[in-house]
């Protein structure tokens, strides 16, 4: 996770330099621009590109165009702002120029993210992210909207487990920093590619709803094929890069202990 | 046998709600979303979600007095009937999600826990940590998942609404089918839907820095304004007491930080510059539980809204001389507040650097919420009292009970239907249930309760209604076409500015838009009046000039933001028009409207809806007209929330 | 999907877990056991059953060891399977290992430096292995500088021999080459193993929580690092054993020496060449 290193004191009126690497579409060859800029006290990286967007004019005085970048709710929650910034995973709404460029002259580099195909500059589809919970089944199969009662009781406790799986907002992260899940374009392969750790770790959300627990063996069985939880190299980069501190190395040592459970019972049980 | 279709455009609590619940009754439906629906804006929603419990039951609460707080948090501008149906069924609601799996916290032994909120008395919020929105959206994202996986929803991420398809002509005009552009590819299409569901949020990018998440700008709203549905109480902007201010944003301090104990404060002595711990008990000056006794910290969002920023701008008795006071936490145990309010804590740390738990937050007011939106109608229901009730006393037997449909039909055509046949509005960007205020946690209600009341509407309007004798995909081509030749050629004049190079900050969108935010927020949000709104109506007008002629900076045909965001703007800029308009015209002062020139309620004159209407012939084409509202329910009464004068 | 690919992909996760199996049972407890013989040459010193002092007591114990595991049963047997799980391990490893790609420069933590240097130290292994069974076990002097073949019968001065590069004495250059290749070798073997040992846990789910995995991960720094001793042990005590007098220790001549009595004759004749 982030954590604020101690401030040193950020330089008022400092004009700091922005480089971003850029692209006009997938495909497309890869550009470093830089900027120069002003940062606001308290600003993020977001203003930093807004700045750009109003005055695209990069430092060997070329006229450029505004930055394309995803952003959404700027308060860390919707995940869309995720970028590379100075070599490193993360939402760049939460990311303080004041924190990692305090002085005059200090640089920052913005790359798109790596393990998604670019859509433009430091715009990435994460489609792949998304496919993943349909692979998992990572919804309650409810009977239905109509008016049927409350749900299962839990407890506090299971509570607590199950929020923090469910702070995930499919930022990915996990996924950016994690060595062994990469790049792959071609959709049709997605269904045996790697998973990755918030794949694992909303199963396991899901596993540990007492109605959510009615496809685990459909989610099991993913996770034991081809792209599955024996894939991970347990790097832990992942939790190490989660915004939301979600113990994602847990939930892998979790699924790995169901998955191995499933493999016995379904050895013995007789079926194939 | 034709196939029927629906269209959903927004993909936050309500339009996710809205396409399940269709998708279940066996239409499909088309879901369009700036952005993957699982970072909609709802996501930001902190707080909770109210509804009578059993707890408050057994204490004298009921559904008919979370009624009665609405309407009366709402300072009487709402129409009754539909916000009597929504607060019945809130507790539905509650059990509905508690089954999709949505992490509510936990008493000790294992029921939903419960906390205050503002505008009650009675605990009657439930909550999962303080990132209620995002656990609600999740498990809302997570159905429409399944449906899509059973390919009974469609979904078009990163498909921007244009322009809403309309036939016909007067009170014939109906709605098949929606123009939208693909953000990506930037092609610009047709969709045919036999309904159209606007479930597209808020407008608080209008006024620059706002809570709202940066896809807020109200452009779907006011393009179907533009195309002739009516667009009621645009004045009424909910102002959020608690937010921390910031270079690109206002990030909320959800309203449960009070609700879990949170006390606001400014040192008693100007100029104060000690440390917040330091300065004794005595010595610190806890306005709102001074002036308000009973609800002390949990008054309203307007009038707590209103006191902070008169403590600042009139007593320049903020916080080390700045518009800031203190929302403080520090008496409360830190592992509670972790427990209850962790993210929230967790934004204050990553944004500003100190630990709510061990130092005081600096808090101000920001623009939170949009309660007028596009106008929608509905079929009112069986309750019928033969004179209005006065206050509800807790306790006492609630005239109606909660049998369904005693506030609205149930599944009659019309219910959050435009005044375009064939076109809903659900959620924020309608202008039902809120009034002149919102109640805090009504909204993540109001979304779902539109999704899953109305969404039933829709489905029997399309079964039943004009479309079951002539399905949208009859319909000839020519008026998709049309459509999309309109959107074409605005797209293409845009991207055609790029040729004439920059033209300077005058002609910039990013500076337009800048200006238009400062402006609004300067003239039209806490406290208003009529000669300041002259002054911002002519500003807008002028920005609206310089926006005739802007230039983009990009002309690529591919993935041009500054396309989608200039378009907006002009979007934006004809609903900031209105906004300015309305305040100016509601010569009194009702929930989060407040005008100094004209400080008291008048219920004769403006206890009605206001509705704009467009007409793109007219010399001037807002036409603004004053509705009458259903309020022989609850008779309006003095709204005080028990202040104390001194 | 037919054939072979079909049957992978059906037993995908069966062959991802006989992979890890495998690797913990037989070949990390052999690893142990074989480290635990070979370094004899050094506790064996300690050895107050073996005759002589010191060094001899190393030779003897060593060579009492090879002794016991050369009339083991089933002994090719036992062999066989070894080196097929072995390759079964290997060969799968590296399939696995190249579907990641290493990124410890950006995210320099420590466990995703040890993720890197798991699959290097897989790689040198392999390499070392191949190097060390098909020299020491099957004979290919050729690949051995000044040519000694190992025999069992003279295995600590043969192992010595071989090691440095020469049967007559003094350590020569190309001993000095094997001998960093078996540090390397040696080094990357504990190193997999102990680690492979931590992440089995999490892939079988033993170990689930952070505190478990730290605690477990006390347990295979403890195991490698007593893995690590034993194997520089041995390796210290072999490339600082004369061949010749080691030779000697073998064949009992240096109990000739006098000491307090007239040494007993060996108790098995002097071994011949069989060629």
């Amino acid at each position: 996770m982030t954590t604020h290193a101690p401030r040193s004191k950020p330089v008022a009126g400092r004009k700091i330099r922005v480089t971003i690497k850029r692209a006009e579409g997938p495909g497309k060859p890869f550009r470093w621009e830089t900027f120069e800029v002003a940062p606001e006290p308290g600003g993020n990286i977001i203003s930093l590109l807004q700045k750009i967007a109003a005055d695209p004019v990069t430092v060997e005085g070329r006229r450029s165009t505004p930055v394309v970048w995803d952003s959404g709710c700027l308060e860390e929650v919707c995940g869309a702002c995720t970028m590379v910034i100075n070599g490193r995973v993360r939402q760049s709404c939460s990311c303080l120029v004041d924190d990692i460029a305090p002085n005059p002259g200090d640089e920052i580099s913005l790359e798109p993210m790596t393990k998604f195909p670019v859509v433009r500059d430091l715009w990435v589809d994460r489609a792949r992210l998304f496919d993943t919970l349909k692979r998992l089944k990572a919804w309650v199969p409810i009977d239905g909207t109509y008016a049927l009662g409350p749900g299962p009781t839990e407890t506090a406790g299971q509570q607590a487990v199950r929020y923090v799986l469910s702070t995930c907002m499919s930022c990915g992260c996990c996924l950016e920093a994690c060595p062994q899940f990469n790049l792959e374009t071609d959709e049709t392969r997605w269904d045996k590619s790697f998973i990755g750790a918030q794949g694992f770790s909303q199963a396991r959300l899901f596993n540990d709803h007492a109605t959510g627990a009615q496809l685990k063996s459909d989610r099991l069985g993913v996770l034991s094929a081809q792209g599955g939880i024996a894939d991970c190299g347990n790097a832990q980069n992942c939790v190490k890069v989660c915004p939301k501190d979600i113990p994602l190395t847990e939930s892998i040592g979790a699924i790995g202990r169901a998955v191995t459970l499933h493999a016995i019972a379904k050895w013995f049980s007789g079926r194939s | 046998m034709a196939q029927h279709r629906v269209i959903v455009v927004g993909g936050g609590l309500a339009g996710l709600a809205a396409s399940v619940r269709i998708a279940e009754a066996g239409l499909p439906v088309d879901l369009f979303s700036m952005v993957p629906v699982k970072r909609s804006h709802s996501v930001c929603a902190q707080g909770g979600i109210n509804a009578c419990n059993d707890v408050a039951r057994q204490q004298g609460y009921s559904e008919y007095q979370h009624f009665d707080e609405t309407i009366y948090g709402g300072d009487f501008l709402a129409d009754q009937p539909p916000v009597l149906e929504m607060t019945n069924w809130a507790p539905k609601i509650i059990d509905l999600l508690d089954r999709m799996g949505v992490p509510f916290n936990r008493s000790p032994e294992g029921r939903r826990d419960l906390r205050l909120f503002g505008g009650s008395l009675f605990k009657r919020t439930h909550f999962a940590g303080a990132t209620t929105g995002q656990q609600l959206l999740y498990a809302l994202d997570e159905q429409t998942r399944r449906y899509e996986v059973e390919g009974k929803v469609n979904k078009y991420e990163f498909w921007e609404f244009l322009w809403p398809v309309i036939t016909g002509e007067g009170d014939a005009r109906r709605c098949v089918g929606i123009v939208a552009q693909d953000l990506r590819t930037m092609q610009i299409r047709a969709f045919r839907a036999d309904a159209v569901i606007m479930a597209t949020g808020g407008c608080g990018l209008v006024f620059g820095k706002s809570t709202n998440s940066i896809i807020c700008t109200g452009g779907a709203a006011s393009r179907c304004y533009q195309a002739g549905a009516w667009y009621a109480n645009p004045e009424m902007i909910q102002v959020h007491p608690t937010a921390i201010p910031g270079a690109d944003k206002c990030r909320l301090m959800s309203e449960s930080a009070r609700g879990e104990g949170g006390r606001v404060w400014v040192p008693r002595k100007k100029g104060d510059t000690r440390a917040p711990r330091d300065i004794p008990d005595a010595e610190r000056y806890y306005f709102l539980e001074e002036r308000y006794p009973k609800y002390g910290n949990l008054v309203t969002r307007d009038i707590a809204t209103r006191e902070i920023f008169s403590i600042c701008v009139d007593d320049a008795m903020g916080v080390g001389g700045e518009n800031v006071v203190y929302l403080d936490l520090t008496h409360k145990d830190p592992d509670y507040l972790t427990r209850k309010l962790g993210g929230i804590l967790e934004i204050y740390e990553k944004f500003v650097g100190e630990d709510p738990r061990k130092v005081p937050m600096k808090i101000f007011p920001a623009v939170h919420y949009s309660m007028g939106g596009l106008w929608t109608t509905y079929a009112r229901g069986a309750f019928r009292p033969g004179a209005p009730a006065g206050e509800h006393k807790s306790g006492s037997l609630p005239p109606v009970g909660t049998a369904l449909g005693v506030g609205m039909r149930y599944g009659a055509h019309e219910n959050m239907r435009t005044n375009i046949t064939g076109l809903y509005a659900f959620g924020e960007v309608n202008f039902a249930f809120h009034g002149a205020n919102r109640l805090g946690a009504n909204a993540l209600l109001s979304c779902l309760f539109d999704g899953l009341f109305s969404g039933v509407s829709v489905v029997n309007y399309v079964r039943e209604g004009e479309p079951a004798a002539k399905p949208a995909e009859s319909l000839p081509a020519e008026v998709f076409d049309a459509c999309v030749r309109q959107e074409t050629a605005k797209a293409d004049r845009l991207l055609a500015t790029a040729a004439q190079g920059p033209g300077g900050p005058e002609t910039n969108p990013y500076v337009i838009a800048r200006e238009m935010g400062e402006e609004m927020t300067a003239a039209s949000t806490v406290v208003k009046s009529g000669p300041r709104l002259e002054q911002a109506a002519a500003k807008i007008a002028s920005l609206r000039e310089r926006f005739s002629r802007v230039r983009l900076e990009d002309a690529a045909a591919w993935s041009n933001q500054s396309l989608s965001f200039t378009r907006a703007l002009g979007d934006m800029l004809i609903l900031a028009q209105i906004i300015i308009r309305a305040g100016a015209m509601r010569k009194e002062s009702r929930g989060a409207h407040y005008r100094v020139d004209y400080p008291d309620r008048n219920d004769a004159e403006f206890m009605k809806t206001t509705c704009a209407a467009y007409d793109p012939g007219a010399a001037d084409p807002h036409q603004i007209t004053y509705r009458p509202i259903d309020a022989d329910l609850v008779a309006p009464r003095a709204r005080t929330y028990g202040k104390v004068d001194g | 999907m037919p054939g072979l690919a079909g049957f992978l992909d059906k037993h995908y996760l069966l062959f991802r877990r006989l992979h890890s199996l495998t690797g913990v049972f037989p070949v990390g407890v052999f690893l142990c056991t074989h480290l635990l013989t070979n370094s004899s040459i050094i506790w064996g010193m300690f050895n107050s059953r073996a005759p002589g002092n010191g060094i001899e007591r190393g030779v003897a114990t060593f060579q009492e060891d090879v002794s016991f595991i050369n009339h083991l049963p089933f002994l090719l047997f036992i062999e066989i399977s070894l080196w097929g799980a072995i390759a079964f391990h290997a060969v799968l490893g590296v399939y696995y290992a190249r579907t990641g790609k290493f990124n410890a420069t950006r995210y320099p933590y420590q466990d995703n430096w040890r993720y890197v240097i798991q699959r290097v130290t897989g790689y040198l292994a392999l390499l070392f292995i191949v190097y060390h069974v098909a020299t020491l076990r099957w004979g290919w002097s050729w690949l051995v500088p000044g040519g000694t073949t190992w025999k069992h019968i003279n295995a600590g001065s043969t192992l010595a021999a071989a090691l440095r590069g020469s049967a007559n004495g003094p350590v020569e250059f190309g001993g000095i080459i094997v001998g960093l290749l078996y540090a390397v070798g040696v080094t990357s073997c504990v190193f997999h193993f102990a680690n492979g040992l931590w992440t089995a846990a999490i892939t079988w789910g033993l170990t689930v929580s952070v505190a478990a995995q730290k605690r477990w991960g006390y347990v295979c720094f403890s195991v490698g690092a007593a893995l690590m001793v034993m194997g520089w042990a041995a390796l210290i005590g072999f490339m600082t054993l004369n061949p010749v007098k080691a030779r000697d220790i073998e064949e009992g001549k240096h109990l000739l020496v006098p000491s307090v009595e007239p040494a007993p004759a060996p108790a098995d004749p002097a071994p011949q060449p069989r060629n």
